[in-house]
């Protein structure tokens, strides 16, 4: 078990690294650079060399990217071409914020996804099963945003006022300092990604109910709530987990729509404007950071797969 | 990072269409009131051009805390007097910093605000600034002569030129004369009359000798209390204000919002008081809200294709001309700013006294222009047109144009590329493209983009001397009537062979809380007309 995290996390870090190559060859290839895009309208030759002057625009690619990667691995990711500031105390304001949007989202999403699974397999070919199935897929195919919008016409400025339209944290406040900004965008995502698991979920148990131990744990006369929960969900569960690692990965990146909607100030923001800006160093970061949390909620899915799997379980040792 | 699901996070009007076309129309996205408002669609019908101000009556009282959601901004954003480049900038620019002098916002006049005069000596190269008496900075220290040298000299630093340099780049820096306390001579490189309006700029605004940004002062209505990129800055009062009564706020917060939407869902759901720029297709909904009032300025703001006089196939005046007979102008109206914005006629400056309004409105007519193509040789001409979503409508107005294109035959392929790539290293040389500009006076706006020395000369106009000669005999004439002469026969070239096609002034929309009142209207082309937040106030 030890050797496959350490060998998966290698790879984790050899993936990160191809990434980064990559993502800074993609921004070189983008037209203009940060003196131009930060001047924008007002770029006039004399202020843009002035400006690529201030930023050392001018150093060569090979060694603009050594001086990266040399300041990663001594743990500094340089300064924002854009603020002047420091990487890392740009991120991680704003990391705080998404991923505490990604945490409520997903202790909500995932355990009603699974309630929800479970129900409508129990349902199933029933009325409410066909609702649940149609509404889902609805769901699904609507992009988040329109999701977003959605849910701002419904409960904060057309028909309820209930909560705010947009997330106008304060600087410096935190997300969980005030939740009620956290409502709309987490309610989004989790809108965003439920119907993906749960119908897997559903999908899943299925199956699982019509399996010959259901059937078995059913006629030794078990209550039917244990022959659910212990019985048929353990088993059931892992195609859901695996789904549900792809979907929380997904908002690393999902949350950038999210966030522009309601203005909420988390990482995706932040990589939008660096792109435009032609910030490099900053899109370098962001774009490390959700991959790196890519990789990591890849890594244990496997793990939570292989922890209720017995037969992997017991295979991986 | 060219993931088209993310092109439209920067483009606020395509990504409400791709909204509408999800909802079928049937749901009017983030704007106000209504669900399901009976189908009809909120483009098109747009209250006519006409500013039908939205004046709110009664008295302001002082006091209270004013919140205002400003368009876009970013983590570039800054706080220094002299780089504004973004909306968010331009507005704290305006209420915590002031210019010598400045347009009204109806473009009437220039007014003076820390100067008392600006004169010229008997030929117009040569000007002497006299400063108003008993001006003070936000800590209590009178502006002086040195204050003005200072702010000039920093503005125009050949190792860091500000926005500003591009304006008053003809002073000649080792000439600015401090005559005593309170007067400033200026040296020109050149005659110009219209010197006072170069300077009155808001990017030219006057900050004491000791400035520094990190705790900026200024002589503005509003004093600097926080300022965080990207996100927002709080202003308080400044009760020594050299207008007296104003500003009638106690603070000001400047919140920046990148999305349309979210600007607007703001000021709905009342997190905001007033908004700038309201997407003119959201602005039926928003005046059906009894909450709300909206305020639609004409201005003399233009967005222009830019058509390169030294490039094929424009190097061909047949070619511009056919062009510019190729816009229905109505139509783009109607279709981009739904309504809000009035046809233009190929030329800017439509406020300066000496405009050319006598020329005849060009209107669409594609006989002749593809007749005027059949004649250059270029029937069945295919163009790419660069456009980026740096100003709202101007992709919108780059696809109409393709449309209408057709029409005469002629294949417009429109190139969407975004602002940094638009401001990249191809800037100010596009073959064919688009820019957006303010409300200016003539000579103002000719030195900014129509002289081979202009920084922003995107049409690389213009094709011979003879214009060059006639502006600087306009600038160093003092007499009137021929300045007008002048000004009409340069008009007139730009007219007949410029690559400018200007097909509408576009309108500024001003959204805020009914509790709101001192909004006037903006000929100026800058929202609150001339940001001017210290006229605004809580009704009594």
């Amino acid at each position: 078990m030890t050797r496959l995290i350490v060998r998966r996390l290698l790879l984790g870090l050899l993936t990160l690294w191809l990434i980064s190559l990559v993502v800074f060859a993609a921004m070189l290839a983008l037209p203009g650079d940060a003196a131009t895009a930060i001047l924008g309208r007002e770029a006039t030759p004399e202020r843009v060399a002035a400006l690529r002057d201030q930023l050392n625009l001018e150093d060569s690619v090979v060694s603009q990217y050594l001086q990266w990667i040399g300041g990663v691995i001594t743990g500094s990711f340089g300064e924002s071409a854009a603020t002047q500031q420091p990487v890392s105390e740009l991120l991680s304001e704003r990391v705080g914020n998404s991923l505490f949007l990604v945490f409520v989202a997903s202790i909500v999403a995932i355990p009603l996804s699974i309630v929800i699974g479970v129900w409508l397999a129990m349902k199933r070919d029933k009325p409410v099963d066909h609702v649940g199935s149609t509404v889902s897929l609805i769901l699904a195919a609507l992009p988040e945003f329109v999701i977003g919008l959605g849910l701002v016409l419904l409960f904060a400025t057309s028909v309820f006022q209930w909560f705010p339209a947009v997330s106008l944290l304060a600087p410096g406040e935190r997300a969980w300092e005030a939740p009620e900004y956290v409502v709309l965008p987490a309610a989004t995502l989790v809108l965003a990604v439920t119907p993906y698991i749960s119908r897997i979920m559903r999908g899943s148990m299925v199956e699982v109910l019509e399996s010959e131990y259901v059937t078995m744990a059913r006629l030794k006369g078990l209550p039917e709530r244990t022959v659910i929960w212990r019985h048929a969900v353990p088993n059931a569960i892992v195609p859901a987990i695996q789904v549900a690692a792809l979907q929380l990965a997904w908002m690393a990146g999902g949350v950038v729509l999210v966030e522009y909607v309601f203005s909420y100030p988390g990482i995706g923001q932040l990589l939008v404007e660096a792109v435009a800006n032609r910030d490099m160093l900053v899109v370098q970061a962001v774009v490390m950071l959700a991959a790196a949390v890519y990789v990591l909620m890849n890594l244990v899915a496997d793990l939570a797969t292989i922890l209720v799997t017995p037969k992997l379980r017991t295979a991986a040792r | 990072m060219t993931d088209p699901r993310l092109e439209w996070l920067d483009d606020p009007v395509t990504r409400r269409q791709v909204l509408r076309g999800a909802l079928s129309g049937a749901v009017v996205l983030g704007a106000g009131g209504m669900l399901g408002a009976c189908g009809d669609d909120d483009d098109g019908g747009g209250g006519g051009g006409g500013g039908t101000p939205a004046q709110s009556e009664g008295q302001l009282r002082s006091g209270g805390q004013l919140r205002v959601g400003a368009t876009g901004g970013g983590a570039k954003d800054t706080i220094d007097a002299h780089r504004p480049t973004v909306d968010t900038d331009i507005m704290r620019c305006w209420n915590l910093y002031e210019s010598l002098a400045v347009r009204t916002p109806d473009f009437s006049e220039l007014q003076m605000l820390l100067a008392e005069s600006i004169e010229p000596e008997a030929k117009p190269d040569t000007w002497t600034v006299r400063l108003k008496q008993g001006v003070t900075f936000h800590n209590g220290k009178p502006v002086t002569a040195d204050d003005v040298i200072f702010s000039l000299k920093r503005i125009l630093d050949p190792k860091d030129p500000k926005v500003g340099a591009a304006s008053i780049g003809y002073i000649t820096q080792n000439q600015l004369r401090k005559m005593d306390d309170r007067t400033v001579r200026i040296k020109l490189e050149f005659a110009n009359s219209g010197f006072p309006d170069d300077l009155g700029q808001y990017f030219n605004a006057i900050v004491p000798t000791d400035y520094n940004v990190e705790n900026p002062v200024g002589t503005g209505p509003f004093m600097y209390k926080s300022f965080t990129a990207g996100q927002q800055s709080e202003f308080t009062k400044y009760p020594d204000y050299h207008e007296d009564g104003k500003p009638y706020v106690d603070s000001l917060t400047i919140i920046d919002f990148p999305s349309d939407e979210a600007r607007t869902n703001a000021l709905l759901g009342g997190q905001v008081d007033v908004i700038d720029n309201l997407p003119a297709a959201q602005v039926q909904n928003a005046e059906a809200n009894p909450n709300l009032r909206v305020l639609s300025s004409e201005t003399g703001a233009w967005q222009p294709f830019t058509m390169r006089i030294d490039q094929a196939p424009f190097d061909d005046n047949r070619v511009r001309q056919a062009f510019r007979l190729i816009v229905d102008r109505e139509q783009m109206v109607q279709q981009v700013l739904s309504g809000h914005g009035s046809v233009a006629n190929d030329l800017y400056a439509r406020y300066d006294p000496m405009y050319a309004g006598d020329l005849p409105q060009r209107q669409q007519d594609l006989d002749q222009a593809k007749s005027l193509l059949k004649q250059a040789g270029r029937e069945g001409l295919s163009v790419e047109l660069v456009t980026a979503p740096v100003f709202q409508g101007i992709v919108q107005a780059a696809q109409v144009f393709a449309e209408q294109a057709k029409g005469a035959g002629v294949n417009v392929r429109v190139r969407r590329v975004d602002s940094g790539t638009f401001y990249g290293d191809n800037y100010l040389s596009w073959t064919f493209a688009q820019d957006f500009w303010a409300s200016r006076v003539y000579l103002s706006q000719v030195a900014q983009g129509d002289l081979p020395d202009s920084p922003f000369n995107e049409t690389h106009w213009p094709p011979d001397e003879k214009f060059i000669n006639l502006i600087q005999q306009a600038r160093a004439e003092v007499d009137e009537a021929k300045r007008r002469e002048i000004l009409h026969e340069c008009q007139t070239m730009q007219y007949e062979q410029g690559g400018y096609i200007i097909p509408y002034f576009s309108n500024i929309i001003d959204a805020y809380s009914a509790k709101l009142g001192g909004f006037v209207e903006a000929k100026c082309g800058f929202p609150f007309g001339n940001y001017w937040l210290k006229n605004v106030g809580f009704l009594a």
